[in-house]
C-alpha cells in the first residue's frame, strides 16, 4: 500500500504531526499554565521560570477540589456500577428471552438513545425537587444512570447478540438457571464489551456538567465539572490557580483513558452507531 | 397444566377453539422457561429508565403548553411557546447560531478529518496508536476543562493575543469572547478543535477498510489522486461519513457546557444557543413552559437532522 | 436408557410449517439418524425433544412420559451442537463438568465422571486447555464428552461432523457408531449426509419438507424405498431417472419404451400406461450377451467419470434424459460413443409421475 512518493510520506507525516500537535497544545497549556506561581498570569503556552505546585493545594483544600472530586468519583462509580448491572441484565433478556413486548421495550430503550437531557431538564428538576432531592447525589445518580441505560442496553443486547444461540441452548440443556447461564457464561463471553461500557459511562460521568449544575448546589456535592465552574468564577484573574482545578479534574479520565484506550476508542467508534 | 398420560393416543393437544392468543403464547414459550421471566429482569432497569427520562420528557410536553414561572401555577397557552421559535429573536438568534457552529462543529473538522484520511490513505502509518491517543483527548475531556482552558486562550492577555502580537498581527488581538462579532467564532473554533481528532480518527480506521485493489484498479483505469479521492475514498468512506456529520451535528446542536462557561451566551446573547436557552429560561428567567418548548423543540430538530443525514448519505439503506 | 415417541407432531414458525404430523417411536438403545435435505424439518423434529423449541401440537415422549412441557434440564438428555457449543472461557474439564456441577452433584463424582469420559474420547491431556486452543476434532470430542458426562437417557446429535474435513469425517462416524453401541443409550442422530444416515443408523427415517417419507433400516431404504423422493437421496451415485410408457403384454409381461428405448421385463401388476423408471447406476452395467440382463438399452455416452475403481459413464437414452452406469475402470468410452447397457434383473424401480409414489421392481 506504500504508493505514495518520499515526498508525499514526509508532507503526509508532517501535516499529521502538526494536526496531533494543535490537538495537544492547548492541553499541554493547561498542564504548564497550572505549575506558574500563584498570582502570577502566564501570558503564552510555555513553561514557568519557577515551578510551583502550590496551586494544586490551594485548590484541592480552599479551592474545595477535595469535594468535588469526592462528589465526582462517588457518582461516577455508583453510576458505572448501576448501570452497568442494568444494562447486562436488560440487554440479556431482550436477547436471550422470548416474550411478546421484546421488541417493543427494545424501541422503547432506543428511543431514550435519541432524548437529549435538554428536553427533560426542565421537568426533572421539578420532579427531583419534589422528591426532595435536591442537591444530593442520588439524584445526579438516578438520572445518570437512566440515560446511561438506554445506550447501555442497546449495547449489551448488541454484544450479547454475538453469541451463538448453540451457546445459550448447551448452557440450557446443561441446567443452567437463567440467573447462571448469565454471570457465568454470558458475562465471561462479553467481557471486552462490557468493559469498553463501564470506560464509557465513567467518561461520560465524569464530565457530566449540565444535571450537576441543574441538580446540585453546595460545595458538598457539587460535581467536578460543575465545581470547576464555579471556581473558575470566583477565581477568574489567577488563571494559574483556575488551570490547576482544571488539571485535578481532567486526570482521572485521562489515566483511565490511556490505561484502557483500546476499549475507549472502540467504544466511542462503534459505539457511535446510535441507530 | 395437562395430565401426564402414560401411553397416550394419537390425539390433538391444542383443541382448535381454544387457538389464538393462548395456542400463540404455548407455542412461542420455551419448555420449562418460568413465566415472564423476562420481566423480572427488564424490571429495574426499565423503570428507572422510564422514570427518570420517559416520565420527564412526557412532562417537558405536557410544562411546553404553558406559561410558567415554576412557582406559581401556570395558565394554558396551546402552541404559543412554539410559535415563538419564529417570533422570539432570542431563540431565533440561539438557531441561527448553531447554524454557524456546525460549519466549524461539523463542516470543518469532516473535511479535515477527509484530507488528512485520503492523504495517508496511500501509506502506512507508524506509530499510529501514539497519534490516535493524542488525537482522541480533546473529544474526551471534560468539556468544562477545556472551556476554561480555551477561556484563557482567548483572554485579553492570553496566549492567542501574545501569539498574534508576537508575529506581527497584534492589530488582530481582541477580547474574543467579549466581542460582538468573534465571540461565536471563537466558541466555533474551539468546537472545530474539539471534534477534528476524531474525526481523523473515524476516516483513518475507515480508509484502511477500503480494498487497495480498488486503488489499484482505479491507477490503472488512470486515475489521479482526485479521481481517486472521488472514485474510491469517498465512497468507501460513505458509512464513516455518515457517522462522523450526524454525531458532529448532534454536537453542534446540543452544545452547552462551552457556552455556558466561556461566554455565559454573550456578550448580550451573541452566543446563546438551544440547550442554553433551555436553561437560561428555566432557570434564570422563569420561563419554565418556553423552556420545555425548545427543549422539546431541540429534540425534533436533531432526531431530524439525524434522519436526514442517514437517509441523504446513505440511500440504499446498507 | 429410554425410548423417544413423537405423536403427530406438528411445529409451526409463524406461517411456515416446519414439521407436520410427525409420528415416530424409538426403541431404547436404537440409534436413529433423522436424514433429510435442509428444510426438512429434521433439526426441528431433534431441537423438540430437546426441548429448544415448544411444540405447536402433538406429543413427544421419552420413557413413556409426555415431556412437552417439560424444562430441557429435566429431561435428562444430552445435546452435541453442530458448532460444538464450547463454553469459551471455561477449560475443558470446565466444560466437561459444567452440567454435574449445575446439578450439584458432589465433587467426587464430577471428578470421576469427567475424568472417565476423558479417557474414553482420547482428550485426557487436553483437560487444561481452552477451546480456542484446540483443532476441530478435538473440539468435537469435547463435545461428544460433555454429553456423555451427563449419562442421559437420550443423546441427541444434530449433524455433529459437518464442521470435520472428509477424512476426520469417517474416522470419528465409526468411532461414535462404536461408542454408542458400547453405551447403549438412545441416540436421535440429524444429518444431511446419506452416506452417514446409511452407515450409523440402525434405522434411517428420510424427511422431506416437514414431513416424514420413508423409515426403515438402511438395507430397506435401499431395496424398497417408498417414493421417488427416498429413491434419488438414498444411495450414492443417485439414481437415474426415466419416463416411459409401459404397455401391458399380457401374461405378465410389459415393455417399457420411450423413443428408440425398448425393454421387456416380467410385471407382477397392473401398471399405469406412464411410468417412471428408476435405476441405480450399481445395477446398470455394459451389455454382455453372456450375462442375465434386461435389454440392451443403446444411447449416446455424455460423460465418463473415472474414481479409480471404477467408471461412471453417463448415457443418453432417451431425448430428456439419462442413465448413469457402473463400468470397469478400463472402459473408457468418449463421449459421443454410442454404448449398449443393460440392467439386472429385479433393478428397474417404478414409479407413478404423478404421485411419485413407488410402484415396485421388475
Amino acid at each position: 500500500m506504500n504508493t505514495a512518493s518520499r515526498a508525499q510520506v514526509v508532507l503526509n507525516y508532517a501535516l499529521l504531526i502538526l494536526f496531533t500537535f494543535l490537538a495537544v497544545y492547548p492541553i499541554v497549556g493547561v498542564f504548564l499554565a497550572s505549575v506558574y506561581p500563584p498570582h502570577s498570569q502566564p501570558t503564552s503556552i510555555s513553561p514557568p521560570s519557577h515551578f510551583s505546585f502550590h496551586n494544586f493545594v490551594t485548590a484541592w483544600t480552599q479551592g474545595h477540589f477535595a469535594l468535588y472530586f469526592r462528589s465526582s468519583a462517588i457518582v461516577a462509580v455508583s453510576v458505572v456500577a448501576g448501570s452497568t448491572v442494568q444494562s447486562i441484565l436488560g440487554g440479556y433478556a431482550l436477547r436471550t428471552m422470548r416474550f411478546r413486548s421484546s421488541k417493543d421495550i427494545f424501541y422503547t430503550f432506543i428511543l431514550g438513545l435519541i432524548i437529549p437531557t435538554e428536553a427533560t431538564i426542565v421537568s426533572l428538576y421539578y420532579d427531583i425537587r419534589a422528591l426532595n432531592l435536591i442537591d444530593t447525589w442520588t439524584a445526579l445518580i438516578l438520572v445518570e444512570v437512566s440515560g446511561e441505560v438506554a445506550f447501555g442496553v442497546f449495547w449489551m443486547r448488541a454484544a450479547f447478540m454475538s453469541a451463538p444461540r448453540s451457546l445459550i441452548e448447551a448452557a440450557r440443556i446443561d441446567g443452567a438457571s437463567t440467573w447462571r447461564l448469565l454471570w457465568r457464561i454470558m458475562v465471561p463471553f462479553a467481557w471486552p464489551a462490557i468493559l469498553t461500557l463501564m470506560v464509557l459511562t465513567f467518561a461520560d460521568s465524569w464530565n457530566e456538567f449540565f444535571l450537576a449544575l441543574v441538580l446540585t448546589t453546595s460545595d458538598q456535592h457539587l460535581t467536578a465539572p460543575a465545581g470547576l465552574q464555579v471556581f473558575s468564577g470566583k477565581y477568574t484573574m489567577n488563571t494559574p490557580l483556575v488551570s490547576a482545578g482544571a488539571v485535578i479534574v481532567a486526570v482521572p479520565v485521562i489515566v483511565v483513558f490511556v490505561l484502557l484506550q483500546r476499549q475507549f476508542i472502540r467504544g466511542v467508534l462503534t459505539g457511535a452507531v446510535k441507530g | 397444566m395437562e395430565n401426564i398420560a402414560v401411553q397416550l393416543p394419537v390425539t390433538e393437544i391444542s383443541a382448535p377453539k381454544r387457538a389464538g392468543k393462548r395456542a400463540w403464547r404455548r407455542a412461542e414459550r420455551l419448555p420449562g422457561e418460568p413465566r415472564r421471566i423476562a420481566y423480572v429482569y427488564l424490571a429495574i432497569p426499565f423503570l428507572i429508565y422510564a422514570a427518570f427520562t420517559i416520565v420527564p420528557l412526557v412532562q417537558s410536553f405536557d410544562i411546553s403548553f404553558y406559561n410558567w414561572d415554576g412557582i406559581t401555577p401556570g395558565t394554558w397557552v396551546g402552541l404559543a411557546n412554539y410559535k415563538s421559535f419564529f417570533a422570539d429573536p432570542v431563540i431565533r438568534g440561539s438557531y441561527l447560531h448553531t447554524l454557524v457552529l456546525i460549519v466549524f462543529y461539523s463542516f470543518i473538522p469532516t473535511a479535515i478529518g477527509l484530507l488528512l484520511a485520503a492523504l495517508l490513505s496511500r501509506m502506512r502509518i507508524h506509530g499510529l496508536t501514539v497519534f490516535r491517543t493524542l488525537l482522541f483527548l480533546p473529544a474526551i475531556l471534560t468539556d468544562v476543562v477545556l472551556a476554561v482552558t480555551w477561556t484563557w486562550i482567548y483572554d485579553p492577555h492570553g496566549p492567542l493575543n501574545t501569539f498574534l502580537g508576537s508575529i506581527g498581527l497584534g492589530f488582530l488581538r481582541r477580547p474574543w469572547l467579549g466581542d460582538f462579532h468573534f465571540a461565536l467564532p471563537a466558541v466555533g473554533v474551539f468546537g472545530a478543535w474539539e471534534e477534528y481528532g476524531f474525526c481523523m480518527i473515524v476516516f483513518i480506521a475507515g480508509v484502511m477498510k477500503i480494498p487497495t485493489s480498488l486503488y489499484e484498479a482505479a491507477r490503472v483505469d488512470g486515475a489521479n489522486a482526485w479521481h481517486e479521492f472521488f472514485a474510491v475514498t469517498l465512497p468507501g468512506l460513505r458509512y464513516e461519513l455518515t457517522v462522523v456529520v450526524v454525531l458532529t451535528m448532534i454536537d453542534a446542536l446540543s452544545t452547552f457546557d462551552e457556552v455556558y462557561v466561556m461566554t455565559g451566551g454573550g456578550p448580550g446573547t451573541a452566543t446563546t444557543v438551544p440547550a442554553f436557552e433551555v436553561y437560561n429560561q428555566a432557570f434564570l428567567q422563569g420561563q419554565v413552559g418556553s423552556a420545555a418548548a425548545i427543549g422539546i423543540t431541540l429534540m425534533l430538530v436533531v432526531f431530524a437532522v439525524s434522519y436526514g443525514i442517514t437517509k441523504i448519505l446513505e440511500p440504499r439503506g446498507e | 436408557m429410554a425410548g423417544v415417541g413423537y405423536q403427530g407432531v406438528t411445529k409451526r414458525f409463524g406461517d411456515v410449517t416446519a414439521l407436520s404430523e410427525f409420528s415416530l417411536e424409538i426403541a431404547d438403545g436404537e440409534f436413529v439418524v433423522l436424514v433429510g435435505p435442509s428444510g426438512s424439518g429434521k433439526t426441528t423434529a431433534l431441537r423438540l425433544v430437546a426441548g429448544l423449541e415448544a411444540l405447536s401440537s402433538g406429543n413427544v415422549l421419552i420413557g413413556g412420559r409426555v415431556i412437552n412441557r417439560v424444562a430441557p434440564k429435566d429431561r435428562d438428555i444430552a445435546m452435541v451442537f453442530q458448532d460444538y457449543a464450547l463454553y469459551p472461557q471455561m477449560t475443558v474439564q470446565q466444560n466437561l463438568a459444567f452440567a454435574l456441577k449445575m446439578r450439584k452433584s458432589p465433587r467426587a463424582e464430577i471428578e470421576q465422571r469427567v475424568l472417565q469420559a476423558a479417557a474414553t474420547l482420547g482428550i485426557t491431556e487436553l483437560l487444561r486447555r481452552k477451546p480456542r486452543a484446540l483443532s476441530g476434532g478435538q473440539r468435537q470430542r469435547v463435545a461428544l464428552g460433555r454429553a456423555l458426562v451427563r449419562e442421559p437417557q437420550v443423546f441427541l446429535m444434530d449433524e455433529p461432523l459437518s464442521n470435520l474435513d472428509a477424512k476426520l469425517r469417517v474416522q470419528t462416524r465409526s468411532e461414535i457408531k462404536r461408542l454408542q453401541e458400547q453405551i447403549g443409550t438412545t441416540t436421535i442422530y440429524v444429518t444431511h449426509d446419506q452416506v452417514e444416515a446409511m452407515t450409523m443408523g440402525d434405522r434411517v427415517v428420510v424427511m422431506r419438507d416437514g414431513v416424514l417419507a420413508q423409515v426403515g433400516s438402511p438395507r430397506e431404504l435401499y431395496e424398497q424405498p417408498a417414493d421417488m423422493f427416498v429413491a434419488g437421496f438414498i444411495g450414492s451415485p443417485a439414481m437415474s431417472f426415466t419416463a416411459v410408457s409401459a404397455t401391458s403384454n399380457g401374461s405378465g409381461r410389459v415393455t417399457l419404451s420411450r423413443g428408440d428405448l425398448r425393454l421387456e421385463a416380467g410385471a407382477a401388476r397392473e401398471l399405469p400406461a406412464e411410468v417412471i423408471m428408476g435405476v441405480r447406476p450399481e445395477h446398470a452395467r455394459v451389455w454382455d450377451d453372456g450375462t442375465r440382463l434386461i435389454g440392451p438399452i443403446s444411447g449416446r455416452v455424455e460423460y465418463v467419470e473415472m474414481l479409480g475403481r471404477e467408471n461412471l459413464v453417463g448415457v443418453a437414452v432417451t431425448d430428456e434424459s439419462r442413465l448413469v452406469i457402473d463400468a470397469d475402470a478400463d472402459f473408457g468410452p468418449r463421449p459421443g460413443d454410442t454404448i449398449a447397457v443393460g440392467i439386472q434383473p429385479g433393478r428397474i424401480y417404478l414409479f407413478d409421475p404423478n404421485t411419485q409414489k413407488a410402484l415396485g421392481r421388475i
